[in-house]
C-alpha cells in the first residue's frame, strides 16, 4: 500500500532552518495533521511533499517510490490550497475537469467523472457557475473535487478552512471527514487550529521551529504532552514548577514555591524516571480542577489548594476562573452544572478550594525557560470588568 | 409605514434619481461637445471631400467617385497592404517581446516594480522625432553601430542598416513596445500566481500551465496592448518617412504626399483616410464583440 515515508527532511531559506531533519511515516488511508504556530515549518513540509519546495537534505517515499526529485505535476499527490486557487476564467465544470483534460482522458469519461465528483461534494447543480459566483464553502468543495478527481494517493490540505467563518468551518470539518471516509485515501492536513486538528485527525504531529515535538493520537497528545510546548500549544494548561522531594511506586511528590518563602506540595503521576531533587514541571489542564466554596471531603489521592478568585470570565459553555495561590495564578474551567439547589455563583475575591486527582497532574521533564515557578497562563485575556463596573486601568 | 408615506418616499427618490441623471448629462457634456466638434465634424469634412473632384491646389465642389475608383483599381492597395503587414508584425513582435518583460515586472518586489515601470516610461519624456533621429545616427552608414563593428573587425564594409523595411519595423517596435508592456503588466499584476502552482499540482507542466492559465488570464492585457500598438502603427507616417525607403510607401505617407505634393489630390487623401478609419472601426467592433462575449459568458450564466 501507499504509505508516505519521510526521512531526515530538511529545508532552509538563506540559513533559516524551516524544516529541521524531520522523519515520519504516515499510514495509507490515515488522516494526519501537522499542527503548529505560524513559522513552525508545517507548510514548508507540506510543500515539499507536494513538490513545490526542494528539500536541502532527506528523501520522501510514497508507496516505496522515491518522489523527492519529481516535479509537482508528476507526483500522485494533490493539494487543496489555502485560498482554493480556483481558476477564475473557468467554470466549475472546467475547473474540476482540468486534471483529466491534461491527461487527455476521453470526453465522455470526463463528463461522467466530473459529475460523480460534483455529486460527492454536493455541487452537482453548480457546474456552469464561475468561481466569482461561489461562496467560500462552495469554492472549498470545488477545490476538493478538483483535487480528488485525479485519484491521488495523497491529498494535502493547507489550512483549508482558515478563510471560512466559524459555523461553516465546523460544518466543513465534518464534511471533510465524510469525504475522507468515502474516498479512503491518505489526507495530510495542515493547521494552526488545535481544535480543528484534534477533532479531524487520526494522528497528528505538533511542530515547533521546524521540528516535530510530539506525534501520536490527538487525545494522547492532549492528555500526555511530552513537552511544555505541546502542553501549551494544544489547549490550555497550568504549568507548575517544583522540586522532586519524594518518589513512590506510582506517584512523585513535588515541592512548589508559592512566593514569600512559602511552599505547597503536590502529587503527580509520571511516565519517565524522575530523580530526587530535580526541578520539573507539572501540566494541569484547567478543566481537571474542581473549584468549590466548601472544603472537599475526600482528600485521599487529591491535591488540594486554597486560593482567591481574581478574575471570572464567562464564556457561555463554561466559566474561566483565575485563582491566585500565593504568587501563582491558576486557570480553572468550570461548567455550569448545579449540584446543590442553594448553590450561589462564586464571586470575585472569594476564598475557594481547588482540588484535582493526582493522576490528572502530568509531569513534564522540562522547566520553563528562565522562570523558576511561574504558572502565568499564556495570553491571559484582558481583565474583565466587574459586573458592569469598568476595570481599573 | 402607511401607504401614503411610502408613496411620498418613493416619489422623492425618483426625483432625486432624475436630478442625478441630469447632473451626469451635464458632466459628460463637455467631453461630448469636444468629440463632436473636433472629431466627428472633421471626419465629416474628410468624408465629403472624398466625393469631390480634384483641383491643382484645392478641390472643386463637383460630386465624383473617381477617388474611390482609383483607390480600388490596384496601385493604391499596396500602401494599405504594407501598412497592415507592418501593423500585424509590429503588434506580434511587441507582444512576444513585451510578455516576458511584463511578467518579470509583475513578479518583482514592489520596490523593484516601480523602478522598472519608471524605466519603461522614461523614453516618453523624449520627443518622438528626437528618438527616431537617434536611431538614424545609430544605424546610418557612418553611424555608431557600423563604426563599432568596423573597429571590432567583425565587418569590412559598413552595413546598409538605414532605409530598409526592417529598420522601419525595428523603430516601430522600439517606439510602441511600452504601449504593449504596460497593459500586459497591469493584467499580469492582477493574476494570482499560486494558480500556476495549482495547475502544476493538477498535472500540467510549465508550458501547459502557461497556455491554460497565464495566457487566458492575460487576455485583457493582450487585447488592450494590441489595440494600442496596432492602430497607431497602421497610420504611421513619421517613422517610415524618417527611417524607411521610397520603394515601400505606407498608407500614412501616401496620404501626406497626396496633400503635400502639387498637383494636390484632396479627394484621394480623404478617401484613403476614410477607408483606413472604416477598416479600423470594423476591426475594433469585431474585437469588442469577441471581448464582450467572453466576459458576458463569465458573468451571467
Amino acid at each position: 500500500m501507499d504509505e508516505l515515508r519521510i526521512e531526515n527532511l530538511s529545508k532552509d531559506y538563506d540559513g533559516f532552518l524551516a524544516v529541521d531533519n524531520v522523519s515520519l511515516t504516515i499510514q495509507p488511508g490515515e488522516l494526519y495533521s501537522f499542527l503548529g504556530p505560524s513559522g513552525c515549518g508545517k507548510t514548508t513540509l507540506l510543500r515539499m511533499i507536494a513538490g513545490f519546495e526542494i528539500p536541502r537534505t532527506g528523501r520522501i517515499y510514497l508507496g516505496g517510490q522515491d518522489i523527492t526529485d519529481l516535479p509537482p505535476y508528476k507526483r500522485p499527490v494533490n493539494t487543496i490550497f489555502q485560498n482554493y486557487s480556483l481558476f477564475p476564467h473557468m467554470n466549475v465544470f472546467d475547473n474540476v475537469a482540468f486534471g483529466l483534460r491534461i491527461k487527455k482522458v476521453p470526453k465522455t469519461e470526463i463528463k461522467d467523472r466530473v459529475r460523480k465528483m460534483l455529486t460527492l461534494v454536493k455541487m452537482e447543480d453548480q457546474a456552469a457557475k464561475y468561481p466569482s459566483q461561489l461562496s467560500g464553502g462552495q469554492k472549498q468543495r470545488i477545490a476538493i473535487a478538483r483535487a480528488l478527481i485525479n485519484e491521488p494517493k495523497l491529498l494535502l490540505l493547507d489550512e483549508p478552512l482558515a478563510a471560512l467563518d466559524l459555523k461553516l468551518r465546523q460544518h466543513m470539518l465534518i464534511e471533510l471527514m465524510n469525504i475522507h471516509d468515502a474516498v479512503g485515501i491518505t489526507f495530510i492536513y495542515v493547521t494552526h487550529d488545535q481544535s480543528e486538528a484534534m477533532s479531524i485527525s487520526d494522528r497528528m504531529a505538533v511542530m515547533q521551529n521546524g521540528n516535530i515535538v510530539q506525534s501520536g493520537l490527538p487525545d494522547d497528545i492532549y492528555e500526555r504532552p511530552t513537552s511544555i510546548f505541546s502542553a501549551y500549544f494544544i489547549g490550555e494548561t497550568n504549568l507548575i514548577t517544583g522540586e522532586v522531594i519524594g518518589i513512590e511506586d506510582e506517584y512523585v511528590q513535588l515541592r512548589c514555591h508559592r512566593g514569600n518563602g512559602e511552599y505547597f506540595e503536590i502529587d503527580s503521576t509520571f511516565h519517565f524516571p524522575p530523580t530526587l531533587g530535580s526541578k520539573l514541571t507539572v501540566s494541569l489542564r484547567p478543566e481537571k480542577i474542581a473549584i468549590t466554596r466548601s472544603k472537599p471531603r475526600n482528600q485521599d489521592d487529591f491535591n488540594i489548594l486554597r486560593g482567591t478568585i481574581e478574575d471570572i470570565l464567562y464564556v457561555g459553555t463554561h466559566t474561566q476562573y483565575i485563582v491566585r495561590v500565593g504568587d501563582l495564578k491558576f486557570r480553572v474551567f468550570s461548567q455550569h452544572k448545579r449540584v446543590y439547589f442553594d448553590e450561589k455563583a462564586l464571586d470575585w475575591d472569594e476564598e475557594v478550594w481547588l482540588f484535582w486527582h493526582d493522576t490528572d497532574s502530568w509531569l513534564i521533564n522540562e522547566v520553563p525557560d528562565g522562570v523558576e515557578a511561574s504558572v502565568e497562563p499564556r495570553s491571559l485575556p484582558q481583565r474583565a470588568s466587574r459586573k458592569g463596573i469598568p476595570a481599573e486601568v | 409605514m402607511n401607504l401614503e408615506a411610502f408613496k411620498q418616499v418613493n416619489c422623492s427618490q425618483t426625483k432625486a434619481s432624475r436630478r442625478r441623471d441630469l447632473a451626469s448629462y451635464l458632466l459628460t457634456a463637455p467631453a461630448l461637445i469636444w468629440l463632436l466638434v473636433f472629431f466627428l465634424v472633421p471626419y465629416l469634412i474628410v468624408f465629403i471631400y472624398s466625393f469631390l473632384s480634384t483641383d491643382i491646389y484645392d478641390v472643386s465642389f463637383k460630386f465624383s467617385l473617381s477617388a474611390y475608383r482609383q483607390l480600388f483599381s490596384g496601385i493604391y492597395l499596396r500602401p494599405f497592404y504594407l501598412a497592415f503587414r507592418l501593423a500585424f508584425i509590429t503588434t506580434f513582435a511587441c507582444l512576444i517581446l513585451a510578455f516576458p518583460v511584463a511578467y518579470y515586472i509583475a513578479r518583482a518586489s514592489e520596490k523593484m516594480r516601480n523602478m522598472l515601470l519608471i524605466l519603461i516610461i522614461i523614453p516618453f519624456w523624449t520627443n518622438l522625432i528626437i528618438r527616431i533621429f537617434s536611431w538614424r545616427i545609430f544605424l546610418s552608414y557612418n553611424g555608431v553601430l557600423n563604426t563599432i563593428l568596423l573597429r571590432l573587425g567583425l565587418i569590412s564594409t559598413p552595413l546598409e542598416l538605414m532605409r530598409t523595411d526592417f529598420t522601419v519595423l525595428l523603430v516601430m517596435v522600439y517606439v510602441y513596445l511600452p504601449y504593449m508592456i504596460l497593459p500586459l503588466y497591469s493584467a499580469l499584476e492582477k493574476m494570482d500566481f499560486t494558480l500556476l502552482q495549482a495547475a502544476m499540482d493538477l498535472g500540467a507542466n510549465e508550458v501547459k500551465a502557461f497556455f491554460r492559465i497565464t495566457l487566458p488570464l492575460a487576455a485583457e492585457g493582450i487585447f488592450a496592448g494590441s489595440l494600442l500598438v496596432f492602430i497607431p502603427t497602421l497610420g504611421a507616417y513619421l517613422i517610415p518617412q524618417l527611417v524607411g525607403n521610397q520603394r515601400s510607401l505606407y498608407v500614412g505617407q501616401v496620404i501626406t504626399y497626396k496633400i503635400k505634393n502639387i498637383p494636390r489630390n484632396w479627394p484621394m487623401a480623404s478617401a484613403m483616410s476614410f477607408i483606413l478609419l472604416l477598416l479600423v472601426a470594423i476591426m475594433l467592433i469585431a474585437m469588442y464583440a469577441i471581448y464582450r462575449k467572453r466576459t458576458l459568458a463569465k458573468r451571467n450564466v
